[in-house]
C-alpha cells in the first residue's frame, strides 16, 4: 500500500483524530483493542469486493456448460470425453444447454436468480499457448497486443486508495503494475504469523531496479500487515465451509471480507484443467470442488448479510479443442464460459450465444462471441463506477 | 595483466556458485580473469548422491489402468517419492564440491521444465535430471535431441499420446515456442506439421525411450516454410540453426547470469554468433558471457534477485550456518516460490523480480531470522564461519552491494551478520 493512500483513508474514518501510527502504537499495548477496532469497522463503509477465481489450465467449456440440444452433434466429437445426455437432465438451463451434473449444488443460485454464466467468451484470432492466453486475459490485450500491466490496475487506482487486492496463492497476474497495490499471501494466518518479521522500510531512489524492487515490496508488507493485523486479529470461525483447498482459501476470502478488510479485489486460483488426457473424471471432479466451494462462500455471504457486496467472476485462459484427441482429453481451444454469482447479479440467465458446433475455425475451435473485455468494462463502469476503459467492446448487462 | 580483487573474485563466485564460499573467493582472488573464468567452467567432476529408492514406470502406470483405487495409491506413491526426489536434490546441492554444476542443472531444468505432478513419475523425472547433468555444458543441440526423447519430457508434454491420425499438439508448441524459435516466428500450421514430425515417439516397458513406426507419419510436412519428410532429429537441427534459437538462449543466459534487464540487440547478436561459431558448445556461450565487459561491470553488480534455492542454499554453504532438516529445506524452497521438480507450467520459473512478491519475501525474511538468530543466541560453537578480520571484510564479502539500512552500532562479526542478512541487499547477487 501507498502510504499517502493510508493517510488519507484513515483519515476520513471517524475514530481518527490520532495519526495512524500512534493509534496502532496504543492498539498494541491496549488488551481492550477489538472494542477499538470493532468501532471503526462498524462505522466505516461496506467494501464492495470482487472475487475472481482463476480456472487455471484451460477450462473446456464444452463440459461446463454441454449443448443439450445440439448433443448429437457434440457427441460426434466426444466419445470418452462426454457427459452422458442422461445427466443433462439434472441441471437444465433455458438456452438448449445443461451445467455439468458435478456442479448441481449451485442449482439453486440459478434459481434464486443470482447465478449468471456469459458463454462464447474469448477474443478474435485465440492464442493457443497457455502463457500467452493468460497475459492476453489478465491485461485486457489482444493477440497481437503485449503488455505488463493487469486489466484490474487500470481500473482500481481510479476507485480506490490503498490496498487494491490480495491474492490467495501466487502471480499478481490482473493486478500486476505500479499502481496496483496488491499482496500476495498463502493465508492470512500465515501472513500474520510472519509479518512482524518485517520492519518498514522507505523507498529509496538510488541502486539496482532489483534492489528497488526488493524494498518497495517489504515497505508494502509492512503496510498491508498493518491493516490486516487490526482487522483479522480475532476473526470469526465460519462453519460448514467446503474443505477442498478451493473451499479453503474461499474461506479465508470470506473471513476478509466479513472483517471489513478494505480492498477492492481477491484473486485465487484453481488449477488442474489442463486436460489433455483423461479428461472425464478429473474435469468433474474439478467442477464439482468448484461448485461447492462457491456455494458454501454464496452461502456465507449471505448469513452475514453481505451477498449483495459481492461478486465472484471466473475466467480461464482458454477454453478447449471441440474434437477430443486420443487420449481421451482436450487440446488448447479458444472461447469457453464464465460464470458470475452475488446478490446483486442479473442471474437465472445465460448471456451470449450458444456454441456453434458445426462452424468451427480451421483449427478445429469455436469462433467467440462475446469479447472478455465486454465482460471487464462491464464490472468497470456497472460494478465500481468507473471509466470503461474498454467501452468500444459494449457490455454484458449481467450486473 | 588485471587480476582479479576479492570484490571481483567474490561477484564470480556469487553469480556462478550456490553462496558466496569465503575459499571458493579465496581461490580465484589474484587470479586473471580468463583463468578465473576457466577454473569455473571446468569444476571437478563431483560424486552424485545415491538415488533413493522410486517406484519403476512399469510398475507405476498400470497401477492406474486398474481402479480407482488403483489411481489413488499411484498417487500417494507420486507424492512420497516425489519429496524424496526433492529432498535428494536439495541435498546434492548443498554438500556438492561443484555448486556450478548443480546451479547449470537447475538452468536446464526451468529452461526444459518437467514435473512430478503432471507425470507424477518421480523416477522418470530423476533420469531426466541425470541426463540434464550430463549434458549441462556439453552440446545445446544434443542436449535438446535428449530433451525430445526423454521419458519424463515425453509424459509431461503429451508426447507419447502423439500418434498417427490422433497428434497431441502440447510437445509440438513448446518446442517452438519456448525450447527454440520463439512465439514470434511460427504459426499454429507450424504446430501441427512440427506435431506430426514426432508422432510415435514414445515410451517402452522399461521406461525409455523408442520409436513406434507404426504410429510415425511419415509424410512430408512443411515447417517454417521448409517442406520434407524430416525425421524428429533432422527437424530439431533445423530448428537450432534458427537464428532466434540462439538468441533467445542468449538471453536467457544473460538474464540468469549478467543482469535482469535486457541485453541490447548488438550484443544478443554478437554473442549468438559466437554460439553458433562454437557449433552450440553451451561452455563456449558461457565463456563468452563470462568474459564480457558487461558482466564484469560494477553497474551489474546486485541486479540479480537471489532465486530461492541461492537464498536457502547458499546462505548455508556461505559460512556454515545450521540448516534445517532436508524435508525443512523443501518446504521452504517450495513456499519461496521455488519447488524444484514441480515448475508452475512449461515456462519454468518467471524468476528476476518476479521471485519477490509480499508472500514471499515473507517467507524468506522469516528463513533468515531463524537461521540468524539461532546462532547468536547460542553459546556452543555451531560450526559456523565468519572468516573477514574487520567490518569492511565483512560488507564486501556478504553483500554485494552497500546495504540499505544502518549498520549496527555495537561490534562483533556475528551481530553484523545478522543485520546484513536482513538487509534487503542481502536478497541480490
Amino acid at each position: 500500500m501507498n502510504r499517502r493512500g493510508f493517510l488519507k483513508l484513515a483519515g476520513a474514518l471517524p475514530a481518527a483524530g490520532l495519526l495512524p501510527e500512534l493509534a496502532w502504537a496504543t492498539e498494541r499495548k491496549t488488551k481492550n483493542k477489538t472494542e477499538a477496532s470493532e468501532k471503526v469497522s462498524s462505522k466505516s463503509k461496506r467494501q464492495k469486493a470482487i472475487v475472481l477465481i482463476k480456472l487455471s489450465g484451460g477450462n473446456d467449456g464444452l463440459n461446463t456448460l454441454v449443448p443439450q440440444r445440439d448433443y448429437a452433434q457434440y457427441a460426434k466429437y466426444r466419445t470418452l470425453a462426454k457427459v452422458p445426455e442422461h445427466k443433462l437432465r439434472e441441471f437444465p438451463l433455458d438456452n438448449g444447454m445443461s451445467v455439468n451434473p458435478y456442479m448441481l449444488s449451485l442449482r439453486r443460485w440459478w434459481e434464486a436468480g443470482e447465478l449468471a454464466w456469459i458463454q462464447g467468451v474469448g477474443y478474435p484470432h485465440g492464442v493457443l499457448s497457455h502463457f500467452r492466453s493468460s497475459d492476453i486475459w489478465e491485461t485486457a490485450t489482444n493477440a497481437f497486443e503485449h503488455s505488463e500491466i493487469g486489466w484490474l490496475a487500470q481500473v482500481l487506482p481510479q476507485y480506490k486508495q490503498g490496498l487494491h487486492g490480495i491474492i490467495l496463492g501466487e502471480g499478481l497476474g490482473p493486478m500486476a503494475g505500479k499502481d496496483c497495490h496488491t499482496i500476495a499471501m498463502q493465508s492470512p494466518q500465515v501472513f500474520l504469523s510472519q509479518v512482524d518479521l518485517v520492519s518498514d522500510i522507505q523507498p529509496i531512489d538510488r541502486g539496482s531496479s532489483a534492489l528497488k524492487h526488493v524494498v518497495n515490496i517489504q515497505h508494502q508488507l509492512h503496510d498491508a500487515g498493518r491493516q490486516l493485523k487490526e482487522k483479522m486479529s480475532n476473526p470469526q470461525h465460519l462453519s460448514g465451509f467446503a474443505t477442498s483447498v478451493l473451499g479453503r482459501k474461499l474461506e479465508s476470502v470470506a473471513q476478509m471480507i466479513l472483517n471489513n478488510v478494505d480492498t477492492a479485489v481477491y484473486k485465487v486460483e484453481h488449477s488442474g484443467y489442463d486436460t489433455h488426457a483423461n479428461q472425464i473424471n478429473v474435469h468433474n471432479n474439478l467442477l464439482f470442488e468448484l461448485a461447492a466451494a462457491l456455494n458454501s462462500f454464496g452461502e456465507t455471504m449471505k448469513q452475514h448479510g453481505r451477498w449483495d457486496d459481492v461478486i465472484v467472476l471466473t475466467y480461464s485462459e482458454f477454453g478447449r479443442r471441440v474434437q477430443e484427441n486420443r487420449g481421451g482429453g482436450t487440446d488448447h481451444g479458444t472461447a469457453s464460459v464464465q460464470l458470475v454469482m452475488g446478490g446483486r447479479v442479473s442471474g437465472g440467465r445465460v448471456f451470449g450465444e450458444n456454441p456453434r458446433l458445426k462452424d468451427l475455425d480451421g483449427d478445429g475451435n469455436l469462433y467467440m462471441t462475446t469479447d472478455f473485455r465486454a465482460v471487464y468494462g462491464t464490472l468497470a463502469s456497472r460494478w465500481f463506477g468507473v471509466n470503461n476503459p474498454w467501452s468500444e467492446f459494449g457490455s454484458v448487462p449481467f450486473v | 595483466m588485471n587480476t582479479l580483487t576479492f570484490s571481483e573474485a567474490r561477484h564470480l563466485v556469487s553469480r556462478t556458485g550456490l553462496g558466496v564460499e569465503w575459499d571458493s573467493v579465496k581461490k580465484l582472488e589474484g587470479l586473471t580473469q580468463e583463468k578465473a573464468v576457466e577454473l569455473v567452467l571446468n569444476p571437478a567432476p563431483a560424486p552424485i548422491r545415491p538415488a533413493p529408492a522410486f517406484t519403476p514406470w512399469n510398475k507405476l502406470e498400470p497401477m492406474r489402468d486398474t481402479s480407482a483405487e488403483g489411481r489413488k495409491d499411484a498417487w500417494s506413491i507420486a507424492q512420497t517419492e516425489g519429496k524424496r526426489l526433492q529432498g535428494w536434490w536439495i541435498e546434492q546441492m548443498l554438500l556438492s564440491s561443484s555448486p556450478f554444476i548443480e546451479r547449470m542443472t537447475l538452468f536446464w531444468h526451468n529452461y526444459f521444465p518437467s514435473s512430478i505432478q503432471k507425470t507424477l513419475q518421480p523416477s522418470l523425472l530423476y533420469k531426466q535430471n541425470l541426463t540434464l547433468r550430463q549434458h549441462a555444458l556439453g552440446n545445446f543441440r544434443n542436449l535438446l535431441k535428449a530433451v525430445a526423447r526423454d521419458p519424463a519430457m515425453l509424459v509431461y508434454l503429451d508426447g507419447y499420446e502423439n500418434v498417427k491420425g490422433r497428434p497431441n499438439e502440447n510437445f509440438a508448441r513448446e518446442l517452438l515456442e519456448l525450447f527454440t524459435v520463439g512465439s514470434s516466428e511460427y504459426g499454429q500450421a507450424d504446430v501441427k506439421a512440427v506435431a506430426k514430425v514426432f508422432t510415435g515417439w514414445g515410451i517402452d516397458q522399461s521406461g525409455s525411450y523408442v520409436f513406434n513406426s507404426a504410429q510415425h507419419d511419415g509424410s512430408p510436412v512443411t515447417v517454417l516454410g521448409r517442406t520434407r519428410a524430416f525425421s524428429g532429429d533432422e527437424l530439431i537441427d533445423m530448428l537450432v540453426e534458427h537464428p532466434r534459437t540462439a538468441e533467445r538462449l542468449v538471453e536467457r543466459v544473460w538474464q540468469h547470469f549478467v543482469s535482469g534487464n535486457r541485453p541490447d540487440q548488438s550484443t544478443v547478436q554478437s554473442l549468438a554468433a559466437q554460439f553458433r561459431r562454437a557449433d552450440y558448445d553451451i561452455k563456449a556461450l558461457l565463456r563468452a558471457v563470462f568474459n564480457s565487459p558487461q558482466f564484469w561491470a560494477p553497474s551489474n553488480r546486485g541486479t540479480l534477485v537471489k532465486s530461492p534455492v541461492e537464498l536457502l542454499i547458499g546462505t548455508v554453504r556461505m559460512a556454515n550456518y545450521p540448516r534445517e532438516s532436508i524435508g525443512e529445506m523443501v518446504n521452504l524452497c517450495r513456499l519461496m516460490g521455488q519447488q524444484l521438480f514441480d515448475p508452475p507450467n512449461v515456462r519454468g520459473w518467471l524468476g528476476g523480480e518476479n521471485w519477490i512478491s509480499t508472500q514471499t519475501l515473507l517467507v524468506r525474511a522469516s528463513y533468515l531470522s531463524k537461521v540468524s538468530r539461532g546462532n547468536l543466541n547460542r553459546r556452543v560453537d555451531t560450526g559456523l564461519r565468519l572468516p573477514p578480520q574487520n567490518q569492511q571484510e565483512m560488507l564486501e564479502w556478504m553483500l554485494a552491494v552497500p546495504p540499505v539500512n544502518k549498520i549496527p552500532d555495537i561490534p562483533g562479526n556475528r551481530r553484523l551478520a545478522n543485520a546484513l542478512m536482513l538487509d534487503p541487499a542481502f536478497q541480490v547477487s
